[in-house]
C-alpha cells in the first residue's frame, strides 16, 4: 500500500517541481515569477490543443514522445520513493533502468531527425554526445555503490540493512558521487550550465531545438516524461543525502520532499549564477564529473573499507 | 557520522581535479584557497596527533592565513595587475588533462599500497592524497604555458608535501619548523613572481613562458 | 552425429547442384535454396540433442592419407556456435533469391552458390574439430571459400584489392595458428586437442598468443580488423552478412575452445583479452561513427561487437582465474550469447544495407534519406536491428550485454589489478553502448528519416519479397530473445560447460535473472503500450494537420540544410581525436566573387595508417630492390629451381 501510495505521490507531484527552479530563477532576477504550478497549467493547455506534424516526419516522429515517457515512468516504478519499498525490484536493476532511458533518449533522437531540420539534428547530435560521455560516469558510480554495499538495485542501496548515504560508513566518499551525480543531472536534464532551457536561439539549444516540431499533446508527453527524469535524479540525489531507513510514513515523506525541493531549488541557483558553457567546454564538464566519482571508486581500493 | 579527515581529504582531491580542469585563472587561484585551507586544516583533525599545544595552535592560523588568505591575495593581485588573459592556456588539453588525473590517483594507490608504510589506519588516505596532489602540481607546472600557472602548480607541490609530513610525522617541531621555512620561501616566491611578471609586463606586452624560451643564447 | 554429417553432405550436393544447373537460373536458385535450407534444418535438428543435454558428446573420426586421424567432435560448445551458422546461413541464401539476380552472370553466380555451400559446411566442420590436422584443413578450407565468396565483383578493382588483403591477413593469421599448433605438437606429440592440458604452463602461455593473433585476425580484433571494412563493402550483402555474422564468430571459437582445452587459470588470459576487447569495442564503434560507407560502417561495429564478446570472455577468464565463478559464469554466459545475438542482428543490418543498395545503388549515406517511407519493411526491420546492437532494451543485444555486466559487477569484489580490469571492463562496457546507440541513430537517421538527399534515394522502392522476409524473421528473433530470453541463456550456459575449470551457476539462479530481465522486457512493452493508449485518447477529435518543417524563421528550407552524417559524428569524433585521424581540405574563398569551393573531410583508422607508412612501405621499398631476381628470363627461372633444390639437397 504505502509503495502504491509513494509512487502516487511521485508521480502527480513531480510536474511540481520545475515550478521551484523558475521561482528561484525569478527571484535571483529579482522578479516574481510565474505560479508555483505553472507546469500543470502548461501540461493541461498542451493536452487541449492539437497536433502539426512536419511533412516529411514517419511513424517514428509519434513514437518519440511515447518511448520516452514510458521509459521514465518504468524508471519510476523501480525507484523506492522517501524509503517506501518499490513495486518492482530486482537484483541488476539500476543497470536494465539506465538502459531504458538510453532507449527513450535514443527514440527522441530519432524522432529528431525524423523532421528533416538541421537544427533538430544539431541537437540531436550534441544529446548523444554528450550522453555517451554521461553515461560512463553513471556507470562508474554504479561501481562505486557496488563496491560499498554489493548491491545493484535501487531498493538495495537505499531500503536494504547497509543503505549508502552520506551518514554511511564511508559516507566521504558520497561527496564525490553526489557532486558528480548533480553534475550528470545537469546534463541529462539539459539544465544550465550545459543546455539552457529558456534560450531564444536555436542554435545553440540541445534538448529543446530536438523537440522544436512536436506540439499539443505529444509535446505534453515530452514534457512529462522530461519531470519525471528530473524527478527520478533529483530522488537519487536525496537518497544519497539522506537514509530513509530511520523513521517511517509520514515523517520520512515530508523529509523527502523537503529535500527534493532543496535540490530543484539547487539547480534553480546554479542556472542563476552561471553561464551556458561554449559548447566545446562541456565534455569537460562532464569529464570532470566521471573523474570525480572514478576517484571515489579507486580510493574505495585499499582504503574505505 | 562523517569522518571530517576523510571528508576534508575528498575536498582535497576535488579541488586536484577541478584544478587541472579549470580554464580560468581566478578560479584556478580561488581552488587554491580551498586547498589551501583544507591542507592545513588536516593536523587538527588526525586522531592520533591527540592534544594540541599553544603553539600548534598559532602555527596553523599562521598557515591558513598564508595559505588561504596572503597567497591567494599576491596571486590575485598579480593577475589583476598585470591584466593577464583570463583563460589558462594549456599545452595539453583540458580532456588529457582530466584523464592524467585519473592515471596519477591510479598510479599513487598503487604506490601508496606498494610501500607498505605502517601508518595508522585511516592515513593511507592521507598518503594517496598527498601523492596526487603533488603529481598534479607538477604537471601543472608541466602542461600550462603561464608563469602564474607554474607558480600555482608549485603551490600545489607544496601542499602535497606538507600532507606527506603530516602524514608520516608525529607532531614533532621540526616538521614545523621545515614548513614553515618552505612555506616564507614561496611566500617570497610569488612575491618575486609578482615583481618580476609586473617588470615584464611593462618591457613587454607578454608573460608567456614560450616567449621566455627566447632569452636562451 | 550421422544427421549431422547428413546435413553436410545435403549442403554439399546443393553446392554441386548450383555448379551444374546454373543455365536455368532461376529453377536453380529456388531449387539451391530449397536444399540448402533442408540441409541446415537438418543440422539444427542435429545440435538439439547436444545442447539440451550437454553431457552427450558424441565423436565421429576417420583415418586420412595412412597418417592422420581425421577427428570431429560434437559437443555444447561447439553445437551453441553450430546455431548462428544454421540458423543464420538459409537465411542469407534465401535473401539471395532476388538479391542475386543479374541474368548475365549466371556462371558466377553458381560459382559463387558452391563456395557458399562449402563455406557453411566447413563453418560448421570448424566448430566441431577435434585435432589439430582436421581443424587446420577445415579452417584453411573457409578462409578459401570464403575469399572466393568476397571477389564475386571480381572485374571491380576495388574488389580485388580487397580480397587480396583479406588473403593475406586470413593466410598470415594462418600461419600463426599452425604455428602455435605445431609448437604443441613438438610438446605433446599428439595430434589430440585433449592432449593439450598436459603442456607446461609457460608453453601454454605462448601457444594461446600466438593463436591468438591467428584468431584474432579472423575475428577482426584490433589492430588485426584491417580487412574487415575492405572486404564487407566488396562482398556481396548476402556474404557480408555470412562473414560479418557468423564466420568472424569462428575465431572467438578457436580463442574459447584453446582455452578450453589448454585448461589454464592464470590471469594473464583474462586481463589481455579483456584490454583487447575494451580496445576493439571502443575504437571499433568511434570509427564506425566516422565512416559513411553504409557497408564500411557496419563492418567497423563488427569490430565492436567482437570487442564486447571479448569483453565477455575476458571478465570470465578473470572470474575463473580469480575463483569467482558468479563472474566467471555470466560473462562467458554474455560472451556466448552475444555472439548469437551479434548474429541476428548484424546479418540483419548487412542484409538491409544490401537492399538499400540494391535499390539505390548508393553506398554514402549522406545520399540518402527519406528511405523508410519509400522502403517500408527494410526501413522498420533495419530499425529494430539497430535498437538491438545498440545494446537497447526490450531486443536481445540488451540480454548479452547486461549478462556481462552483471558477471562484472560481481567481480567488483575483487582486489587489486583484477578490479581494475573490471571496472575497466564495465566502463568501456559504457561507453561503447553509449557511442553505438551514437551511431545507429546517425544511421537511422540519415539513411531512413528525413528528405531524400539524391534523385536515387528518392526514387527507391521496397525491395523483393526474399529480400524482405529473412529481414522480417530476423527483426522478430531480435525481439523474441529480448522478451523471453530463458532458453537462449540457458543454452549459452550449456554451452561452456566445456570449459572444464568453471563451475557454472545453476540453472534455477540463472532461471531467476532472465526472468528478472524478461519482466522488465515486458513492463517497457506495458509502458509503452500504455503510453500510446494515453497519446490516442488525447488526440481523439483532433485532427492532426500538415505542414512543413520549422525552418527556425527560415522560409526556403532545402533538403541539403539537413544535418549530414559527417556533421553529426563529428564532434564525437574530435572528442576521441588522439587515436583517430582526421584530415579535412578546405579550398577556401579567395576572391571577391568566390568560385567553386570544396570541403572534404575524411577520418582514417590509426592501425591502417600506421601499418602502411611503418611496415608495408618500408618493406615494398626494401623488396624494390630485389626487383633484379624478376627479369623474364624463363632459363634463368629453371637455373633458380635448380639451384635450389641442390641447395636444399645439401642441406636436407
Amino acid at each position: 500500500m504505502e509503495s502504491y501510495l509513494s509512487l502516487a505521490i511521485a508521480i502527480l507531484a513531480a510536474p511540481l517541481f520545475p515550478g521551484i527552479i523558475l521561482k528561484v530563477k525569478a527571484f535571483f532576477a529579482g522578479k516574481k515569477g510565474p505560479p508555483l504550478l505553472i507546469k500543470y497549467y502548461t501540461l493541461a493547455k498542451l493536452l487541449q490543443k492539437g497536433s502539426v506534424y512536419s511533412n516529411s516526419t514517419s511513424f517514428v516522429f509519434t513514437l518519440g514522445p511515447t518511448v520516452s515517457l514510458a521509459s521514465a515512468l518504468v524508471v519510476l516504478l523501480f525507484f523506492p520513493f522517501a524509503g517506501a519499498d518499490p513495486l518492482f525490484s530486482f537484483h541488476g536493476d539500476v543497470i536494465v533502468l539506465f538502459y531504458l532511458m538510453a532507449i527513450g533518449r535514443f527514440f527522441t533522437v530519432i524522432a529528431a531527425l525524423d523532421t528533416a531540420s538541421p537544427f533538430e539534428g544539431m541537437g540531436a547530435a550534441r544529446e548523444v554526445f554528450f550522453s555517451t560521455l554521461a553515461e560512463a560516469t553513471i556507470f562508474t558510480i554504479l561501481i562505486l555503490f557496488y563496491r560499498l554495499n554489493g548491491s545493484l538495485s535501487f531498493a538495495e542501496y537505499f531500503t536494504g540493512e547497509n543503505p549508502i548515504s552520506l551518514a554511511g560508513a564511508s559516507g566521504a566518499l558520497l561527496l564525490f558521487a553526489i557532486v558528480s551525480l548533480f553534475m550528470v543531472l545537469l546534463t541529462e536534464n539539459s539544465r544550465v550550465p550545459v543546455d539552457d532551457p529558456a534560450t531564444h536561439l536555436e542554435l545553440t539549444m540541445i534538448h529543446e531545438v530536438m523537440i522544436l516540431d512536436h506540439s499539443g499533446p505529444d509535446l505534453a508527453l515530452i514534457e512529462l516524461g522530461a519531470f519525471y527524469k528530473l524527478f527520478f535524479y533529483s530522488a537519487f540525489i536525496t537518497h544519497l543525502m539522506y537514509p530513509f531507513t530511520l523513521a517511517h510514513g509520514i515523517s520520512n515523506g515530508v523529509i523527502f520532499y523537503i529535500i527534493i525541493a532543496i535540490i530543484y531549488g539547487a539547480v534553480g541557483m546554479t542556472e542563476s549564477i552561471m553561464a551556458r558553457y561554449k559548447m566545446n567546454l562541456v565534455p569537460k564538464f562532464i569529464l570532470t564529473s566521471f573523474a570525480l566519482v572514478f576517484f571515489a571508486a579507486i580510493l574505495t581500493m585499499g582504503v574505505f573499507q | 557520522m562523517i569522518n571530517f579527515t576523510e571528508a576534508i581529504l575528498v575536498i582535497i582531491l576535488l579541488s586536484v581535479l577541478f584544478s587541472l580542469g579549470s580554464t580560468r585563472l581566478l578560479a584556478l587561484v580561488r581552488i587554491m584557497v580551498l586547498q589551501g585551507v583544507a591542507v592545513s586544516l588536516i593536523p587538527l583533525f588526525l586522531k592520533d596527533h591527540g592534544t594540541l599545544g599553544s603553539g600548534p595552535i598559532i602555527f596553523f592560523q599562521v598557515m591558513i592565513l598564508i595559505k588561504g588568505v596572503l597567497i591567494p591575495a599576491l596571486l590575485y593581485l598579480a593577475v589583476k595587475r598585470v591584466a593577464i588573459k583570463r583563460e589558462i592556456e594549456p599545452f595539453i588539453g583540458y580532456h588529457a588533462s582530466i584523464m592524467t588525473g585519473l592515471v596519477i590517483i591510479l598510479v599513487s594507490v598503487f604506490i601508496t599500497n606498494h610501500l607498505r608504510l605502517s601508518l595508522p589506519t585511516g592515513q593511507a588516505t592521507l598518503l594517496i592524497a598527498a601523492i596526487t596532489t603533488m603529481a598534479s602540481g607538477f604537471f601543472l607546472m608541466m602542461a600550462r604555458k603561464k608563469a602564474i600557472t607554474q607558480v600555482i602548480g608549485y603551490l600545489m607541490l607544496e601542499n602535497g608535501i606538507y600532507l606527506i609530513g603530516t602524514a608520516l610525522t608525529k607532531h614533532s617541531h621540526t616538521l614545523y619548523i621545515v614548513e614553515f621555512g618552505v612555506l616564507l620561501d614561496l611566500l617570497v616566491g610569488v612575491m618575486i613572481m609578482g615583481i618580476i611578471l609586473n617588470n615584464i609586463n611593462t618591457a613587454f606586452d607578454d608573460v608567456d613562458t614560450t616567449l621566455l624560451g627566447r632569452l636562451k643564447d | 552425429m550421422d544427421t549431422f554429417l547428413l546435413s553436410l553432405i545435403v549442403l554439399f550436393a546443393g553446392g554441386i547442384f548450383s555448379l551444374l544447373t546454373y543455365r536455368q537460373f532461376n529453377l536453380m536458385k529456388g531449387a539451391y535454396i530449397a536444399i540448402t535450407a533442408i540441409g541446415c534444418l537438418a543440422g539444427l535438428f542435429s545440435i538439439m540433442t547436444p545442447l539440451q543435454e550437454p553431457s552427450v558428446v558424441v565423436t565421429f573420426s576417420r583415418p586420412w592419407l595412412h597418417l592422420f586421424t581425421l577427428s570431429f567432435t560434437l559437443d555444447a560448445l561447439s553445437a551453441f556456435f553450430l546455431i548462428p551458422i544454421f540458423a543464420v546461413c538459409p537465411l542469407a541464401v534465401l535473401y539471395s533469391f532476388h538479391y542475386m539476380d543479374k541474368a548475365d552472370r549466371k556462371g558466377s553466380t553458381g560459382v559463387n552458390f558452391f563456395f557458399f555451400n562449402i563455406l557453411i559446411a566447413s563453418m560448421a566442420l570448424v566448430a566441431t574439430a577435434d585435432n589439430i590436422i582436421s581443424f587446420a584443413l577445415v579452417w584453411e578450407i573457409m578462409s578459401i571459400s570464403s575469399f572466393f565468396l568476397v571477389i564475386y565483383d571480381y572485374q571491380k578493382e576495388e574488389t580485388r584489392r580487397a580480397g587480396y588483403i583479406y588473403f593475406i591477413f586470413s593466410q598470415a593469421g594462418a600461419m600463426f595458428i599452425f604455428a602455435a599448433f605445431a609448437l604443441a605438437y613438438s610438446r605433446t606429440g599428439s595430434y589430440d586437442f585433449a592432449a593439450f592440458a598436459g603442456m607446461p604452463g609457460t608453453i601454454k602461455i605462448i601457444v594461446f598468443f600466438l593463436a591468438l593473433v591467428g584468431f584474432g585476425s579472423k575475428a577482426g580484433i584490433f589492430p588485426l580488423h584491417m580487412w574487415l571494412p575492405h572486404a564487407h563493402p566488396a562482398a556481396p550483402s548476402n556474404i557480408s552478412a555470412v562473414m560479418s555474422g557468423v564466420m568472424i564468430k569462428m575465431g572467438i571459437y578457436g580463442i574459447i575452445r584453446l582455452y578450453a582445452v589448454l585448461d589454464v587459470t592464470d590471469l594473464i588470459f583474462g586481463q589481455t583479452l579483456l584490454t583487447l576487447g575494451a580496445v576493439s569495442g571502443v575504437l571499433g564503434v568511434v570509427y564506425a561513427l566516422g565512416k559513411h560507407d553504409l557497408k564500411k560502417l557496419l563492418a567497423y561495429h563488427s569490430v565492436e561487437n567482437i570487442g564486447i564478446i571479448l569483453i565477455g570472455a575476458g571478465i570470465g577468464m578473470i572470474g575463473i582465474a580469480s575463483d569467482n565463478m558468479v563472474m566467471a559464469s555470466f560473462g562467458f554466459a554474455g560472451g556466448l550469447l552475444h555472439v548469437l545475438n551479434h548474429s541476428i542482428f548484424k546479418s540483419l543490418l548487412f542484409l538491409g544495407a544490401g537492399a538499400v543498395l540494391q535499390k539505390t545503388k548508393t553506398r554514402h549515406i549522406d545520399q540518402l534519406g527519406g528511405l523508410i517511407k519509400r522502403m517500408p519493411i527494410t526501413g522498420k526491420s533495419f530499425l529494430i536491428g539497430s535498437v538491438s546492437i545498440s545494446g537497447l532494451p526490450p531486443f536481445n543485444g540488451f540480454v548479452s550485454e547486461f549478462l556481462i555486466y552483471y558477471g562484472a559487477f560481481h567481480g567488483l569484489t575483487l582486489s587489486g589489478s583484477s578490479f581494475i580490469f573490471t571496472m575497466f571492463g564495465i566502463i568501456s562496457l559504457a561507453i561503447i553502448g553509449g557511442l553505438a546507440a551514437a551511431c545507429f541513430s546517425k544511421v537511422v537517421g540519415v539513411v531512413f528519416l528525413g528528405e531524400p538527399r539524391s534523385e536515387n534515394a528518392a526514387m527507391a522502392v521496397e525491395a523483393g519479397g526474399t529480400i524482405t522476409l529473412p529481414m522480417i524473421i530476423l527483426a522478430a528473433s531480435c525481439l523474441v530473445i529480448g522478451i523471453f530470453p530463458d532458453p537462449f541463456v540457458q543454452s549459452a550456459f550449456s554451452g561452456m560447460r566445456a570449459i572444464k575449470v568453471l563451475v557454472p551457476v545453476t540453472a534455477p539462479e540463472v532461471a531467476i535473472v532472465t526472468a528478472n530481465l524478461a519482466l522488465a522486457a515486458r513492463l517497457f512493452l506495458g509502458m509503452l503500450l500504455f503510453s500510446l493508449v494515453l497519446r490516442k485518447i488525447f488526440y481523439r477529435n483532433k485532427v492532426i494537420e500538415r505542414g512543413p518543417t520549422w525552418g527556425c524563421g527560415f522560409t526556403q528550407p532545402t533538403v541539403k540544410m539537413q544535418y549530414t552524417a559527417t556533421s553529426y559524428a563529428r564532434s564525437v569524433i574530435n572528442f576521441y581525436r588522439p587515436f583517430v585521424l582526421i584530415r579535412d581540405s578546405y579550398s577556401g574563398i579567395s576572391r571577391i566573387f568566390p568560385g567553386r569551393t570544396t570541403y572534404e573531410t575524411r577520418v582514417d583508422d590509426i592501425a591502417e595508417t600506421a601499418l602502411t607508412d611503418q611496415v608495408v612501405t618500408p618493406i615494398l621499398y626494401l623488396l624494390s630492390k630485389f626487383r633484379w631476381i624478376q627479369h623474364g628470363h624463363i632459363q634463368l627461372y629453371i637455373a633458380y629451381i635448380v639451384v635450389t633444390i641442390i641447395v636444399l639437397l645439401l642441406f636436407l
